[in-house]
């Protein structure tokens, strides 16, 4: 067991040191040559708002949890696949046959090095993952830079029409609410496009970079949208989302990345005790419907190349507030799911509730979330060297994933 | 472009052909003083529209009385009237400024809670003190029903403060991330009491209030009486006269109006006159919009969604319809491109700078919108002119090539390069030298290529 204190002074040493050597590498230091990624694709859930972990993945083994949260506790009776010191919220019983089957893990009590509680600042510092370096970019650029891939649709941001901050970079990838809207009106009858094209070839940098990965992606959509939609998703923006992620990975697209967003995890008020109809209970709930929903429609096979995992800017205060809610707080749980997960467990160094043990009454981060993606992006992705991606950040040694 | 142009681009959604000779004939200053004084502008063709959406600045009690509990049609009728406004209003320059302010005091509409509050939240804090005083906005933003629910201040207690009003207020309504963890905690019990009675309005429940003396960002306070409103007040206004709250104020009016990076020396001359003029908003703009900084910062900005759709709308010189409909599709287009008037989740507000909506999926979605509106294919309940293209060119030139010329002049204010009008013209296989004919099969294509093009997009 470690304080979160001596872990984030020590990554800060680390970053600073990381933080020359990594301007000078980052260019040159693809991983891979070819245009055929070898490795899973990668799903990124951002949580936004500051998911509470420590409702999902509830320590009922640690008594300080039940005595700093007297209404919103899971109580211990109504987790699932509780192991005497962590269970699972109940919303998260239609993952269930994932969590026996062990391709679902939980990785309990990381954090990012820099503590803010601004989820403004806490979002960015997450989505950049390279505190104390001049890197802008999102570290999901980095990770699709880093393969090499050139496939219009290889780096995707579905939901939304604006653009993920997480692939925002040098890489091309390409934002779209839903596959089947993305079209371009009177192209069926008139050469809009190439019109564009000719339009755009000298713009501005930051005019034609969307234009042309717009060319690109209306080019090669014809794939995609021949795949027809799964069903057994909720009618949420997320399991709308999912969907669609699902059809780019069964048309064989070449896609290596996508990202997608969940968010409203901000429950100041009402996160509520863990029953139908409470916040975090339905929340969870939409959440675990659409990732089930997801696995059953990739199947077995196509899970095996596939990991989604979630990430989140904080966890949320310990102790509850006067609102049935919880205030911005540090420490968080991450999910990781696919094929290649050594799953049905929580991966932790968990630090303890004990008042000593807590960083400002939260939760400590004993593991930096980035060493869980780079133990993912190492074992499923293909990268050997994370630097470009992470600078300055070690693997975690979880074991949560199986070498491919 | 020529300086009226860069001016109307830039302090009003988007020039029409009427409001650029109008600001020609008045010249920048007087163009000003006009904008600054808005109650004095007619506003017939708003006021019209504005008759059939009564929610949209409605009371909590006209709100209850009118809708059935947690409807959302007042925030509808909002984020209608908000399109509205910035389509056909003559008050450009006031309804800019209420746009900033209210992604600046942001309560996202539709969100949960608000639905009786929000409308009111509109005419009462952000319309009623956009030209007034930063201090007085910022006051009533803190005493109005629909910020203390969005940010949970309402439920926030003696025994158990809720911390999240109390760190946006700093961060991202006053002084920025320049506070601390123990400010936010002292702030938080500070501003206990202010809360929302049952009758849906603010109310100061003293029961709740935490005593005990307070330290914030340089603010000291015995905060010993149980009624605290008067000390949280007191707190307020020494966060509106901040000198952190001039500086992040300035810098984000120069990020709206002037640059995506913001003039350093024009950031600290506005904060400066912010702070000379109490918190008075009118001296800051004046002083932006004629500063050398905003002269030079022509081609500095990109439109958003929202302002590269209300721009097309004007410079098309589309009018509203007797139904609403034109509304409720022009919203459900902003929803798509992730821009639907006051719906950005987060109390942070719209994103103001380019690499926000620089995406591919806004890119095909911009031309889209581009062609259905030249088209007049969607949506169709707009008004149009009788004849577009005579309204846009009276006088119809002998090639293809001066015809698109033409066009980009009144609706970029420039010709295209060469190159580009070449690619527009491909589309209805014709070349500059083409002799004109069939002009009006041509038009929609014509006028929406160039609304495509990169000068478009730019603000």
């Amino acid at each position: 067991m470690e304080s979160c204190g001596s872990v984030v002074s020590r990554r800060a040493v680390l970053g600073g040191v990381a933080a020359g050597v990594f301007a000078s590498t980052i260019s040159v230091d693809l991983a891979f040559a070819s245009d055929s990624h070898p490795g899973d694709t990668l799903i990124v859930i951002s949580l936004h708002g500051g998911f509470d972990g420590l409702s999902a993945f509830a320590p009922i083994g640690d008594a300080d949890y039940y005595r700093a949260r007297p209404t919103i506790a899971v109580p211990k009776s109504t987790v699932i696949a509780g192991d005497g010191m962590f269970g699972l919220h109940p919303a998260l019983a239609p993952l269930l046959p994932q969590w026996t089957a062990g391709t679902l893990a939980a990785v309990h009590a990381v954090g990012q090095p820099n503590p803010t509680r601004s989820h403004f600042a806490a979002m960015e510092a997450m989505e950049n993952a390279a505190p104390g370096t001049s890197v802008r970019s999102g570290w999901l650029d980095r990770m699709l830079g880093g393969t090499g891939a050139t496939a219009p649709l290889a780096g995707v941001s579905m939901g939304h029409a604006t653009p993920a901050r997480l692939l925002a970079g040098p890489a091309a990838d390409v934002s779209m609410r839903s596959i089947d809207g993305l079209t371009l009106a009177g192209n069926d009858k008139r050469p809009i496009a190439a019109a564009l094209r000719a339009m755009y070839a000298d713009a501005p940098a930051h005019l034609a970079a969307p234009a042309r990965a717009a060319d690109r992606a209306l080019a090669a959509m014809a794939g995609p949208r021949a795949v027809p939609a799964g069903t057994g998703y909720p009618s949420t923006d997320l399991g709308k989302a999912l969907r669609d992620v699902a059809r780019l990975i069964k048309s064989n697209a070449g896609l290596v990345t996508a990202t997608v967003d969940c968010g409203d995890w901000d429950m100041h008020e009402a996160l509520g005790p863990a029953i139908k109809g409470q916040r975090m209970y339905d929340n969870l709930l939409d959440l675990s419907t659409a990732l089930a929903a997801f696995t059953a429609d990739l199947g077995d096979t196509a899970m095996k190349r596939v990991t989604v995992l979630t990430i989140s800017e904080f966890g949320r205060r310990v102790a509850e507030n006067g609102s049935h809610g919880v205030d911005h707080g540090h420490g968080n749980a991450m999910l990781v799911l696919g094929g290649g997960i050594r799953g049905g467990k929580v991966y932790t160094r968990w630090p303890s509730l004990a008042a000593s043990a807590l960083v400002d009454g939260d939760l400590a981060a004993t593991t930096d979330y980035r060493s869980v993606i780079g133990e993912i992006l190492q074992k499923r992705c293909g990268f050997g060297d994370l630097s470009a991606v992470f600078p300055g950040v070690k693997p975690s040694a979880f074991g949560l994933a199986v070498a491919r | 472009m020529d300086a009226t142009a860069h001016l109307l681009r830039r302090a009003t959604f988007g020039f029409t052909a009427s409001s650029l000779a109008e600001a020609r004939k008045l010249g920048v200053s007087a163009w000003l003083d006009r904008q600054l004084a808005p109650a004095k502008i007619a506003d017939p063709v708003c006021d019209k529209v504005l008759q059939r959406l009564p929610l949209a600045g409605a009371s909590p009690a006209a709100v209850r009385a009118a809708l059935p509990k947690h409807s959302y049609d007042a925030f509808g009728q909002l984020g209608r009237a908000a399109i509205a406004r910035a389509a056909w209003s003559e008050r450009q320059l006031f309804e800019s400024a209420v746009m900033f302010w209210a992604d600046h005091l942001h309560v996202a509409a539709p969100s949960s809670g608000v639905w009786d509050t929000r409308a009111d939240y509109d005419a009462q804090v952000l319309r009623k003190h956009a030209f007034g005083k930063y201090a007085d906005m910022l006051k009533a933003s803190a005493r109005h029903p629909a910020m203390l629910t969005y940010l949970d201040q309402r439920s926030s207690t003696k025994a158990h403060p809720n911390e999240n009003y109390a760190r946006e207020l700093m961060e991202l309504h006053t002084v920025g991330l320049a506070y601390s963890e123990a400010d936010v905690k002292a702030a938080s019990r500070l501003l206990t009491g202010m809360t929302v009675g049952s009758s849906g309005g603010y109310v100061y429940d003293a029961s709740q209030h935490a005593t005990g003396p307070v330290t914030i960002l340089g603010f000291r306070h015995a905060n010993a009486a149980a009624d605290g409103e008067k000390a949280a007040l007191a707190f307020l206004d020494h966060l509106a006269r901040h000198p952190a709250t001039a500086t992040r104020i300035a810098t984000k009016l120069c990020v709206r109006f002037v640059a995506d990076v913001a003039p350093a020396a024009l950031v600290d001359r506005l904060s400066k006159i912010y702070l000379a003029n109490d918190t008075a908003i009118v001296p800051v703009l004046r002083a932006l919009f004629t500063s050398p900084e905003f002269a030079a910062s022509a081609g500095q900005k990109t439109r958003t969604p929202f302002e590269d759709m209300i721009a097309t709308i004007r410079v098309l010189n589309l009018g509203p319809s007797a139904s609403l409909a034109e509304l409720d599709a022009l919203y459900n287009a902003m929803v798509d491109a992730g821009n639907a008037p006051f719906r950005w989740a987060a109390p942070n507000g719209y994103p103001d700078a380019a690499a926000a909506w620089a995406s591919p999926a806004g890119f095909v979605l911009r031309c889209n919108l581009h062609l259905n509106l030249a088209a007049g294919w969607y949506p169709k309940q707009l008004t149009r002119p009788a004849d577009l293209l005579a309204s846009l060119v009276p006088v119809l030139p002998a090639t293809f090539g001066a015809l698109v010329d033409a066009l980009a002049v009144r609706l970029t204010g420039a010709t295209l390069p060469p190159a580009h009008t070449a690619a527009v013209l491909s589309v209805v296989s014709k070349v500059p030298n083409s002799p004109l004919s069939n002009a009006a099969s041509a038009a929609p294509y014509l006028i929406a290529l160039v609304l495509d093009s990169p000068s478009f997009q730019l603000r």
